[in-house]
């Protein structure tokens, strides 16, 4: 330093200075408790860029701004200046405004077709973050259109591919970059997997293929089986709909076309009460059946009746040890009991006998299945109820 | 055969600019010759007329070409004509651009005579040099193999043996085995392709050859390549497995619906054995191969299987598959030392099987004749008898 030589004042004045800058503070200096606050704020030593410039409040930054979108430059710088907009907010992990950028850049139509490739490729990778595949397939296809030979466009079309489930598409990215690059690892690993998940998808498919088939095999079997009995199956209102045109009236013929068209999935029985009949490992069939107590509007439901117990069997456990809390009378026992079926045609009622097994009762001639259903009607032989009841009817006694 | 004066004047003929009718009938004849082993062996001494051949092939008239296409064809199906063809002509050099041209009517007849002459090891040699030369790569040959509808005129199924004659040298092998590159996997899917046998041998080839180097199995074993599936695939049938069966399984293999049909030619069903077995060289493939049951393929296979080529060789890999390990020292069956005696005995087991496997064979064939006889008269006694005799055979 060219001091002048002042002798013992200069040095004075130095000692002076120097005193001072131990009491005082400088102008406008860093306040110690905020110092990281205010220094975030200088747009040199900026961690992350504020999500709205305000001119006002910092005018640096908006002047720099304002320097990238500036119009006096040429496209490509423009283009190029947004591309690096964009990356930074991408590096901030600010996808959605890493978009705008991107999309301002491509906007501006520069001639550089690398430059675009990679604009798109960047906005491809931005909303592959955000979750948009399809934007993201959309922008890969554009970028490699523009550039056939960007493999990073390439390699986020086929990553798009892969989270879109679409497996034949992944391979073909891969391997039109592979003919490119042929020891990509990314490449590589994204076909390797590609592959594996596609294998599972077809064995997956043929597994439910076999399922299907088994069930269709299953339920021809039941049909057969219960046609085999001659037991006749009235179709419900849905399916007399769709076959009413070709079918006789005759109750004979009309019901076995009513067999051989029914599907097992048209027994209403199966919405309603949620059991349907099945055969069982040795070929016995099991229905689910319904007794219906119009005396005191109750009904009973037996899921699985074995088609070769009889009403006894059942009747006798069901009112053996306890009669049901409707019965307030106490008269429904096992041995008072009468039941009958109802001839849906002609409105007959069918007294059952007691003994006989079910499957003998469903092969009656008059007895048709309703929603693959039986219901039979239980009244107390000898009450007023049954009486009543059984008036104006034309009933069939058993033996 | 010819004089030597003939010989010339027919030569003369074989020239580009020769007048084309003459051109056409003595390219004719020479195809002529080709057609039988005298001609073939005839031509083996006559360079000239080879490469006459050679430079016909782009004479602008298409049935000139396809004769000399048709020779050349012909000769390399004769392994003493393999070097004069390779050394005393062009052929390598002229027709190897026109391989992987798309465009190329011809590239059929090119694989064929490609194949053919890549049979031997030796001619082999000559041929892969070749494809260096014109910067043909391995990787570009499958590349092609693998793009069906590459040319529109051209199967070029016979790059399938090519390929596989070509891994007879461990060089060629290197290629396909690259595992920084996505090159055999490519062709594993192949060993299911039902449009041609020619291209299902040649993969199944080329797969059995490349399992010959032990080092590479447990690449080829892991998810990498999972070569396993692709190879059982063929064998497996429609029958139905147990639920658990079916999850113990490779994923390829399960649920496999009621129409799968198996491999219908046997000699390539041999192959995949072949090459199965080759894999349980190591303890590693021994293991991963019980670990993905592939006995249960083998057992419904070996139920299915006639042909007792095949069968022997099923039965050999089923015995690996349900046997116990080998003790400490022999994990490695291809390294084993196997003493003289044993040596020996193994040879003579080797020839009892052979011989009754061909007595096997025979008795088959006999109950086929039998059977045919029979049904044949059945038939005929359906219908009324000319002569009271009976059939004449």
């Amino acid at each position: 330093m060219a001091a002048p030589a002042q002798g013992e004042d200069s040095d004075d004045g130095m000692d002076e200075f120097m005193e001072k800058f131990k009491a005082q503070k400088y102008k406008n200096a860093f306040n110690e408790s905020n110092w990281e606050e205010e220094f975030n704020k200088v747009p040199m030593f900026m961690k992350t860029a504020p999500e709205n410039i305000d001119p006002e409040k910092n005018p640096d930054l908006a002047c720099i701004q304002s320097i990238i979108h500036d119009d006096d430059r040429t496209p490509e710088e423009q283009a190029r200046g947004l591309k690096d907009e964009g990356n930074d907010y991408f590096k901030e992990k600010n996808y959605k405004k890493s978009v705008v950028s991107y999309t301002e850049g491509l906007k501006k139509n520069c001639m550089d077709l690398e430059l675009n490739a990679i604009l798109y490729t960047n906005r491809a990778a931005a909303h592959f973050y955000l979750g948009n595949m399809r934007s993201a397939l959309n922008d890969a296809t554009a970028a490699k259109k523009l550039k056939p030979d960007h493999v990073k466009a390439i390699i986020r079309g086929a990553q798009c591919s892969l989270e879109l489930r679409n497996y034949v598409g992944v391979l073909q990215w891969c391997d039109e970059g592979l003919k490119l690059f042929p020891t990509d690892k990314k490449l590589l690993e994204l076909r390797a997997t590609a592959d594996k998940l596609k294998r599972e998808a077809d064995k997956d498919s043929r597994k439910a293929k076999v399922k299907a088939k088994k069930e269709q095999n299953e339920k021809k079997a039941l049909l057969a089986a219960i046609k085999e009995r001659g037991i006749k199956l009235l179709k419900t209102e849905l399916s007399r709909h769709r076959g009413s045109d070709s079918e006789d009236d005759d109750g004979h013929g009309g019901a076995s076309r009513a067999l051989a068209d029914l599907e097992l999935d048209g027994m209403g029985s199966q919405e309603a009460t949620g059991a349907r009949v099945f055969m069982d490992e040795q070929g016995v069939l099991h229905w689910p059946v319904l007794f219906l107590y119009p005396e005191h509007n109750q009904t009973d439901f037996i899921s699985a009746f074995c088609e070769n117990s009889s009403f006894m069997d059942h009747l006798a456990v069901m009112f053996g040890e306890e009669l049901p809390p409707w019965d307030t009378e106490r008269k429904y026992q096992p041995q008072n009991l009468q039941l009958f079926f109802e001839d849906p045609e002609k409105g007959h009622l069918y007294q059952v006998d007691l003994e006989t097994s079910l499957l003998n009762v469903l092969q009656h001639q008059r007895c048709f299945l309703k929603a693959g259903s039986p219901s039979f009607i239980v009244l107390v032989s000898g009450s007023l109820f049954s009486k009543q009841f059984l008036s104006g009817k034309k009933v069939k006694r058993s033996k | 055969m010819l004089s030597d004066g003939e010989a010339a004047e027919l030569l003369s003929f074989l020239n580009l600019e020769t007048r084309a009718d003459l051109k056409g009938q003595a390219s004719e004849y020479v195809l002529g010759l080709t057609g039988n082993r005298d001609g073939c062996r005839y031509l083996q001494s006559k360079p000239d007329f080879l490469q006459a051949l050679v430079t016909l092939t782009s004479d602008p008239s298409i049935a000139i070409v396809k004769d000399c296409f048709h020779a050349l064809i012909n000769l390399s199906a004769d392994e003493t004509l393999h070097q004069p063809l390779v050394t005393e002509t062009v052929l390598l050099a002229k027709l190897l651009p026109k391989l992987l041209d798309p465009e190329y009517v011809f590239a059929d007849r090119i694989c064929t005579i490609l194949s053919n002459l890549s049979r031997h090891e030796r001619t082999c040699r000559d041929v892969f040099r070749a494809l260096q030369e014109q910067d043909i790569g391995l990787d570009r040959l499958v590349e092609v193999f693998c793009n069906q509808g590459f040319n529109k005129k051209a199967s070029l199924h016979y790059l399938g043996p090519l390929l596989s004659n070509l891994t007879q040298l461990p060089e060629a092998r290197l290629f396909i085995l690259d595992k920084d590159r996505c090159v055999i996997q490519r062709l594993l899917p192949y060993t299911q392709y039902e449009e041609s046998s020619t291209r299902r041998g040649g993969v199944v080839g080329t797969l059995r050859n490349c399992c010959f180097d032990h080092a590479h199995h447990e690449w080829l074993l892991s998810d990498a390549v999972d070569i396993i599936p692709y190879l059982l695939l063929p064998l497996a049938g429609p029958e139905e497995l147990s639920e658990e069966e079916n999850e113990g399984l490779p994923v390829d293999l399960q649920y496999l619906p009621e129409d799968k049909k198996r491999e219908e030619d046997p000699d390539i069903r041999k192959m995949l054995l072949e090459t199965l077995i080759l894999l349980t060289a190591t303890r590693l493939g021994r293991q991963i191969m019980k670990d993905k049951n592939v006995y249960y393929i083998m057992r419904e296979f070996d139920r299915w299987e006639k042909d007792p080529y095949v069968t022997s060789a099923c039965e050999k890999l089923v015995q690996v598959l349900i046997g116990d390990e080998p003790e400490e020292g022999m994990e490695n069956l291809m390294e084993v030392d196997i003493p003289k005696d044993v040596q020996e005995k193994l040879i003579e087991l080797d020839a009892k099987e052979q011989e009754q496997m061909e007595k096997d064979e025979q008795e088959q064939m006999e109950k086929d004749k039998q059977e045919q006889m029979e049904k044949d008269k059945q038939e005929s006694e359906k219908k009324p008898k000319q002569s009271p005799e009976g059939l004449e055979r």
